[in-house]
């Protein structure tokens, strides 16, 4: 086990290298009006080279991409440069991240304790009007785009409940909303999942046996049916509860949350180098670290998977 | 840390009670406005970004503001004077002007030599200050940035003692008050500077205030406050106490919701919704039109094609150079028609005849744009079928055998600007029905989003573009930039027989410091411009509508730089104002304004 994820980290190590490397390299293709900004139409072309040169933009890319590493190293992200000018890329993130964070794991615990159960009394009354009921909320969750929906609760539920439109953190009532809106898409997918495990897990052989030998009902459910149905919704958990972390784009900029939802698309737009290499950092760890605590978790839940020899369990 | 757990206490208790409104009752006013540009910095010696003028404008004060007509007046500086040829400037500064902290708390007096740190530092290269190109106005400035000079006190400022302030200009500068009004000449404790840094400007703990307002919480993406002075020198003409900013990235979508449900103060209202407010009874009364702003918009021809051979560049060139040719482009344009895609209601209230702006600059009460001998120019619309079609001939006279008919017209847009791709299709199909499909053959070409100017316009790859330019200063000068030789634009200098007409002109124009000679000069050379036809002038910037609580009038006129931004003066109106009110309110404005103007010898 030690050794498994001694390796997987070493390749994850790796695996970010070349993702910063090319990402870095690219940043550097844009074209120069984006640094210059509001200033690119007045300024004379000597002084656009002065201060493209003090932007150290000037400097041969390996130099460039020497000085970013040395760094990193020393754990030193820089200092945006047209997001928020000359503040830490780390603060940035930080800071945001708090909120994101928040309402994702407000969403998931949200989405995990409506979404299951939903899904486990679908594929218990399966065909009945529970679950055509379920069906369909999944079917508009799914077919509708989420911004008409979002919208129409932020316009219309907010005025029946005398609900705020906008987020505000000094106002709970406020929560309320965005939360809603954030959870609405994975209680679905969580209920059509869980459903569809159950329901395959239902028809199984030994699932017969148990109730012929006379086991209740209520111990089929919880002590085999919905333990094995859970356990391919564990790989992902570890991935989505990181994920919460990026934010919501449509939602955080719907409510005015200042999380990260979009900041990564921000920088870009205003191209801060520095914030998009540092986002591009955190995101691609995220990532690779939710894989492997995925490959970890089902490990622990299924004991027919052994780490180590076959690596991965995909 | 502590805030996120109080969040996630609000989160999991969820009382349904409801928190008590925030917003103080009676007592101060507020302004409640929400936006979805974010500023990137509090650096106001550093940013060139508009909404970043319109937050440090309210907080820190330059030498000079002007009144709500336009007339300069004593800013921090409560009188100055300068020598014969405008490049020698002393001011006399108040002595009563204090720098408070975030928390309003006094920490020093402004002194002179605060402006000379300022300077310094804008002019420093390594400081990286988007608003350098304009301070080096001053006598050393462009050589210091450059580093050709190293030594400071060879620029042109000089704090002479603690409250009189010496400017030295390169050049005679007659319009330097007006360029008071950038933030690049503004003050700053240069014992605070050295002590923050490079962390100068990054939170609201990190800049010193002296202007009317302190920032009292600035959360990027979230919410920035802004609260009265007390230390302020001028306070009582200070009417709102406080000027709340909610950051929502769709406020253009929900403005005009929050506003109806009295949450916001002031509301763009976006075309698409215009009909229906308009068409409401309950809420007609509240939206009213946009002022104009500055920014000057025309349709530039290229006499430097550099584009693909696909799109016949040479063959451009030879039409181009023909006057007759030009001219038929010129009255052809229908700018109402092209202005509907911005404008559909009042599409003539943005119209412009000249490159100049009216209202921007005026000699002795008169109006620049009225000055001989572009006020011919200034009087008629330049869209008229029958000129147009009779240079249609004469150019296609002329040009028999050396061109070929239909002339391909490359015309690009920004793709990432829906309002400009329909206004170029609406262009494209109006000149082609009107000269015809065997003069002219318009092919527009979809510019790359971001970088649309690098791409496209600098490397000359047009016929004819839609561009515009901002004015720096109070002179005409400002709008001469891109079409004297070495501009960006349309290298007018290029065209066939032009012997420098217009860079002498201008020339000549820059070298005079009486203002009526001078405007004169000025306006001659932008009557060359526009009688050649090398540039159609079209439109003004600004426009659109609102729905507001405040009242543009009441607010500083200044077509350049910051002072325009500040809320200093303003208060808020119990009601929203009407178009009607907008309307009588502009004309009596106008009307004040001129008077304004005939008093001041500017």
């Amino acid at each position: 086990m030690v050794k498994y994820i001694a390796k997987r980290f070493a390749q994850s190590i790796l695996t970010l290298f070349i993702i910063i490397t090319i990402v870095f390299s690219l940043l550097r293709l844009m074209p120069d009006e984006g640094y210059l900004g509001a200033a690119a139409e007045k300024m004379s072309p000597e002084q656009q080279e002065i201060y493209l040169t003090n932007l150290g933009l000037r400097d041969p890319l390996l130099v460039q991409l020497k000085n970013f590493y040395v760094n990193l190293i020393q754990g030193d992200l820089g200092k945006s440069i047209t997001y928020r000018t000359d503040v830490p890329v780390l603060d940035i993130i930080q800071d945001k991240m708090m909120y994101s964070i928040l309402f994702g794991l407000g969403a998931v615990a949200l989405s995990l304790l409506v979404g299951v159960p939903l899904g486990i009394l679908m594929a218990q009354f399966k065909g009945r009007w529970l679950d055509r009921l379920g069906t369909g909320y999944i079917v508009i969750v799914v077919a509708v785009p989420a911004m008409v929906y979002f919208l129409m609760i932020q316009m219309y539920i907010s005025e029946w409940f005398n609900l705020p439109m906008l987020f505000d953190e000094y106002n709970p009532r406020s929560f309320i909303l965005p939360l809603i809106c954030l959870a609405l898409g994975p209680i679905a997918s969580y209920a059509m999942w869980m459903r569809r495990y159950m329901v395959d897990e239902l028809n199984k052989d030994y699932i017969k046996l148990a109730r012929a030998k006379g086991v209740t009902e209520r111990t089929i459910m919880f002590r085999h049916v919905m333990r094995n149905a859970f356990i391919p919704m564990a790989q992902y958990l570890p991935a989505t509860i990181l994920f919460t972390i990026t934010g919501s784009i449509y939602i955080e900029s719907l409510f005015s949350i200042p999380g990260m939802g979009g900041l990564l698309v921000d920088a870009i737009q205003r191209q801060d180098n520095n914030v998009v290499q540092g986002l591009v950092l955190v995101f691609s760890s995220l990532g690779i670290i939710g894989l492997i605590l995925g490959d970890l978790l089902m490990a622990i839940v299924d004991p027919r998977i052994k780490l180590g020899k076959g690596d991965s369990v995909r | 840390m502590k805030k996120t757990l109080l969040a996630l206490l609000c989160m999991f208790v969820l009382v349904l009670a409801a928190c008590g409104d925030s917003s103080d009752s009676g007592e101060t006013s507020e302004y409640r406005t929400v936006y979805s540009g974010e500023i990137k910095t509090l650096n106001y010696l550093k940013t060139a970004e508009t909404n970043e003028f319109a937050l440090s404008a309210n907080l820190v004060e330059g030498l000079i503001e002007y009144d709500q007509y336009g007339v300069v007046k004593p800013g921090l500086a409560e009188s100055w004077e300068s020598n014969e040829d405008a490049t020698v400037w002393t001011f006399k500064l108040r002595d009563d002007v204090k720098w408070v902290d975030h928390e309003g708390k006094d920490v020093e007096n402004v002194v002179a030599q605060d402006f000379v740190d300022g300077l310094n530092y804008v002019l420093d290269a390594k400081n990286e200050s988007s608003t350098a190109w304009i301070a080096t106005v001053v006598k050393n400035g462009d050589a210091f940035y450059n580093g050709e000079v190293t030594d400071f006190s060879q620029v042109g400022i000089k704090a002479i003692d603690e409250t009189t302030l010496e400017y030295t200009l390169e050049a005679p500068t007659p319009y330097f008050l007006s360029m008071l009004n950038y933030v690049c000449f503004f003050p700053v404790n240069g014992e605070f500077l050295a002590e923050k840094g490079d962390a100068f400007g990054t939170t609201r703990e990190n800049i010193l205030y002296n202007g009317a307002y302190i920032l009292d919480k600035f959360e990027p993406q979230n919410e920035r406050v802004l609260v009265k002075n007390d230390e302020y020198w001028d306070k009582e003409t200070v009417k709102i106490d406080r000027i709340r900013y909610k950051y929502n990235k769709e406020a253009a979508t929900v403005a005009p919701e929050l506003f109806l449900r009295d949450e916001i103060d002031g509301a763009l209202i976006p075309t698409s919704i215009l009909d229906e407010w308009l068409n409401s009874d309950d809420k007609k009364d509240l939206v009213r039109q946009n002022t104009n702003n500055f920014y000057t918009y025309f349709y530039a021809l290229n006499f430097d094609p550099q584009y693909d051979a696909e799109y016949e560049p040479e063959n451009w060139k030879v039409a181009v150079n023909n006057k007759d040719f030009r001219k038929s482009l010129y009255h052809a344009l229908d700018r109402v028609s092209a202005m509907l895609t911005i404008e559909p209601y009042n599409p003539q209230d943005l119209l412009s005849n000249t490159i100049t702006p009216k209202n921007f600059v005026d000699v002795e009460g008169v109006d620049y744009t009225m000055l001989e001998p572009l006020k011919a120019i200034t009087e008629t619309d330049s869209f008229n079928k029958d000129l147009a079609l009779e240079h249609k001939e004469a150019a296609l006279a002329a040009l028999a055998g050396k061109a070929t008919f239909p002339v391909k017209v490359l015309l690009p847009y920004n793709s990432g600007s829906p309002e400009w791709a329909n206004r170029s299709q609406v262009v494209e199909q109006q000149l082609e029905n009107l000269l015809g499909a065997d003069y002219i053959d318009v092919e527009l070409y979809a510019g790359p989003a971001t970088g649309f100017l690098g791409e496209v316009r600098r490397p000359g790859k047009f016929s004819m573009i839609e561009a515009n330019w901002g004015p720096d200063f109070a002179d005409p000068s400002t709008y001469t930039d891109p079409f004297t030789e070495g501009g960006t634009y349309n290298k007018p200098e290029m065209a066939e027989g032009y012997n420098s007409e217009y860079n002498k002109l201008v020339e000549a124009a820059k070298a005079e410091v009486n203002p009526a000679v001078r405007y004169e000069l000025f306006a001659k050379a932008e009557a060359f411009l526009i009688e050649e036809a090398f540039v159609i002038p079209y439109a003004v910037g600004g426009g659109g509508y609102t729905a507001s609580k405040l009242n543009p009038f009441e607010s500083q006129y200044s077509p350049f730089g910051v002072t325009s931004e500040k809320f200093k003066g303003q208060s808020i109106l119990e009601k929203p104002m009407s178009n009607e009110e907008f309307k009588s309110a502009k004309e009596a404005w106008e009307k004040e304004r001129a008077e304004a103007l005939a008093n001041t010898s500017n």
